[in-house]
């Protein structure tokens, strides 16, 4: 029960278009959105650039439908790796993944999936969603990832462009749901066109298909988007991998005492 | 996996028949605790255009107010409550909150004050409340209410200060309320609101005739229905949303676009009366708009029943009385009224997933 | 003149008032009711209903087969102008449905999307929606 997000809005040079997109977004209901920059390596030497302005994207923000607030604006980073080294820019503290608000990653391969899951400090895993899945999901790095408060992340415009890429999109999904039954999940669009974008119930819905159930469904366009963004918050903040996870599990507990105060007032 | 694809979400539908007449009759308590409501429509069949004395009752409406920014202390204040709340039915109810995403309120004019807000404020508030019943295992949305004619609650006493110095100190919530004020006789919203921006509202009102349209038979005496003899209540449910969505229901089964039909047994009416009034309506009105209807009757008219639509609002904390209100695909509450010509009517109430039984 | 339409005015009063009565229906509606709007970028395609209708069932079709394209399914009302539609399924078959239309991504040779505005088991739902109340 949080506001709804979509942490994947493609990032692109044309303005306009991004101007678009996030009006969109905003016109369906999302209160939150993310710019995805996607780094892939040509060489092992490549500098991760700075991430977009957003203030400079809009003199004023669009109001989000049905609300009187203004949109928010996020900016999210996403590495493909396909080979081990292209990991060690989110290792190390380096200055420049700190600039963006969300860091994901795109593993290519299993052993890097591990890594992903069980070691590299990041936010978010993409799942592939356009082609058989190249390996198995397999349960203790899944739920080493979820001990550690990482989302899986599922995107769903391809399924919308190709019944082909569809059908992957299902069964990958699908097959993941049945190792981490659920949780952990947040769904988000990949836009690169306005009108690709669809509402925050619509994919609540789209969520049954690929296995999630309704409560569940709606929390991966919600509330597990901002248990996302909070993790990235901590990740800015905290040095280490760590620390990341205990602040996480503090915030649920911190809820009891202040309710036994409220009581005794 | 995948059962959820046949699965349909939760929803209820509470039917009553009895008549104004008698005397435990509970039309007036149920119209008057369905506090919030967006929308009310009266349809009239075979008339052609609304009678005087329904007209004048829908023009003496009055007006409801939207305040800007309103910050929730403004309603825990001594002169708030001995002006307003103490002096008959004040109505506040956020106005453009969602509320499954962000922190809704509403001042029910049983002087009650209801927060449904996110855990992430109710912390921040520390005030005593209540997990949503709709949120699940691990509690993202909390249900706070505040009596504020409560005796406990004297201006200076210790639960007076702790409310304000939460809602001024702690976390100072401010939202765009819509107000209503049924006592015309009392000082006037926008002169005590003065130092916000507070718009007066009209209330918007439509008016649309179908014509040659199937009517559905109904027996007052048979909420059920009988086949050949007279149409359930649910099945008149259905057919007065067709009628308020200008649907037609004059198909074949085998019409390819739609095989929508009215129910059986059905008669044709030459001309059917819907007229619509849209904003914040205080159940009080609805009361007067009801009492109206039943006087219709006084005079004989060509149709032995008439109408009265009520929609409540989807995102009010609320929904009869204090049961609580959520949004799951949508936030059906709403409920219509049929009057029949010898004072008996007929109750229907609708509410969605998120939603108690309406009383 | 409809032959019916005198009966009505010819019945007489019931005597006595009616005596109290309350059933509570749990999931009554054998329906779902969804009102949608089809947008394109620009200018688009003009599409009549049954053109529309069309379109919705190849979508069923294309995500969930035979057995999806043949749920019960109509077309309660179309405009051509604005492309607002209210479609009614069965109860069964609203997930599927509104995948189908989530998912739908061309017509002919336009891009396009179908916005739902609202949903409801109850059609009378779709007749007062507050999130729509603008006062601005």
């Amino acid at each position: 029960m949080a506001v709804f997000v979509d942490l994947n809005i493609t990032n692109c040079k044309d303005v306009k278009k991004l101007q678009n997109m996030i009006e969109m977004a905003a016109h369906l209901g999302y209160s939150t959105v993310a710019i995805n920059h996607v780094f892939e390596f040509e060489s092992k030497k490549m500098e991760i650039g700075k991430p977009i302005s957003t203030k400079e994207l809009f003199s004023t923000l669009p109001t989000v439908q049905g609300k009187s607030i203004p949109i928010k604006i996020l900016t999210r980073l996403t590495i493909i790796a396909s080979d081990p080294s292209h990991c060690n820019v989110l290792r190390s503290t380096s200055p420049s993944t700190r600039l963006y608000d969300i860091v994901a990653v795109f593993p290519k391969t299993e052993k890097l999936f591990h890594a992903a899951c069980t070691s590299i400090d990041v936010d978010l895993i993409c799942i592939n969603v356009t082609e058989k899945a190249p390996f198995f999901f397999r349960r203790p790095p899944i739920n080493a990832a979820i001990q550690r408060g990482i989302f899986f992340e599922l995107v769903y415009t391809p399924a919308i462009k190709d019944s082909t890429l569809r059908r992957y999109t299902i069964s990958n999904a699908l097959s993941l749901m049945q190792v981490c039954k659920g949780k952990n999940i947040i769904i988000s669009s990949g836009a690169e066109r306005a009108l690709e974008m669809r509402g925050p119930y619509d994919i609540a819905t789209l969520g049954l298909l690929f296995g999630l159930t309704e409560g569940v469904a709606k929390a991966a366009v919600s509330t597990n988007c901002r248990s996302a963004v909070l993790h990235g918050e901590t990740r800015k903040t905290a040095f280490g991998v760590v620390y990341t996870v205990k602040k996480t599990c503090l915030e649920e507990e911190e809820a009891e005492p202040v309710c036994k105060k409220a009581k005794k007032s | 996996m995948l059962r959820g694809l046949e699965a349909c979400p939760r929803h209820l539908l509470v039917c009553e028949k009895s008549s104004f007449l008698h005397e435990k009759s509970r039309h007036s308590a149920l119209v008057q605790s369905h506090y919030y409501n967006c929308s009310v429509s009266l349809l009239l069949p075979e008339c052609a255009s609304l009678p005087e004395h329904i007209k004048r009752t829908v023009d003496n409406f009055g007006r409801y107010y939207l305040v800007r920014n309103l910050p929730l202390h403004e309603f825990v204040k001594e002169d708030f409550i001995n002006t307003f709340v103490k002096k008959g039915a004040f109505y506040a109810l956020t106005y453009r909150t969602r509320i499954d995403q962000d922190n809704s309120a509403a001042l029910l004019p049983t002087g009650k004050l209801i927060l449904s807000v996110d855990k992430d404020t109710y912390e921040e508030l520390g005030l005593q409340g209540k997990p949503s019943l709709y949120s699940g295992k691990n509690p993202l949305r909390y249900i706070i209410k505040i009596d504020l004619t409560e005796e406990g609650l004297a201006p200076g006493g210790k639960k007076f200060q702790r409310l304000n110095w939460a809602f001024t100190e702690k976390k100072p919530l401010k939202c765009d309320f819509l107000l209503a004020w049924d006592n015309t006789g009392a000082p006037s919203i926008l002169s005590y609101f003065c130092k916000y921006t507070v718009k007066e509202c009209n209330f918007k009102i439509t008016s649309r005739i179908s014509r040659d349209l199937p009517c559905p038979v109904l027996k007052s005496g048979d909420l059920h229905g009988k086949p050949e003899e007279s149409c359930s209540s649910e099945e008149l449910f259905d057919w007065l949303g067709a009628v308020s969505n200008s649907i037609d229901c004059d198909n074949d089964s085998s019409n390819f676009i739609s095989a929508f039909c009215c129910p059986h047994p059905n008669t044709m009416v030459e001309r059917a009366h819907l007229c619509t009034i849209n904003g914040f309506v205080t159940p009080e009105n609805i009361q007067r708009l009801l009492d109206q209807l039943r006087e219709y009757f006084a005079e004989p008219k060509l149709t032995q029943w008439v109408s009265l639509i009520v929609h409540g609002f989807a995102d009010s904390p609320v929904s009869w009385k204090e049961c609580e209100h959520g949004f799951f695909k949508g936030g059906e509450n709403l409920y219509s009224v049929v009057v029949f010509n010898n004072q008996d009517y007929w109750l229907q109430m609708a509410v969605g997933t998120h939603d108690g039984c309406p009383p | 003149m409809d032959p019916m339409h005198g009966r009505m005015r010819e019945q007489p009063k019931l005597a006595g008032p009616t005596s109290y009565e309350r059933i509570v229906l749990k999931n009554p509606s054998e329906h779902h009711y969804m009102k949608v709007q089809l947008e394109f970028n620009g200018e688009g395609a003009q599409l009549s209903a049954t053109q529309f209708k069309l379109l919705v069932v190849s979508a069923l079709k294309n995500l969930h087969g035979e057995v999806g394209s043949s749920l019960p399914l109509d077309l309660l009302s179309f405009d051509e102008k604005t492309l607002c539609a209210v479609l009614r399924v069965c109860s069964r078959g609203l997930v599927k449905l509104w995948s189908s239309l989530t998912l739908l991504g061309h017509y002919k040779n336009h891009e396009c999307s179908i916005r739902v505005i609202q949903t409801s088991p109850f059609l009378l739902a779709l007749a007062g929606n507050s999130r729509e109340l603008d006062l601005e």
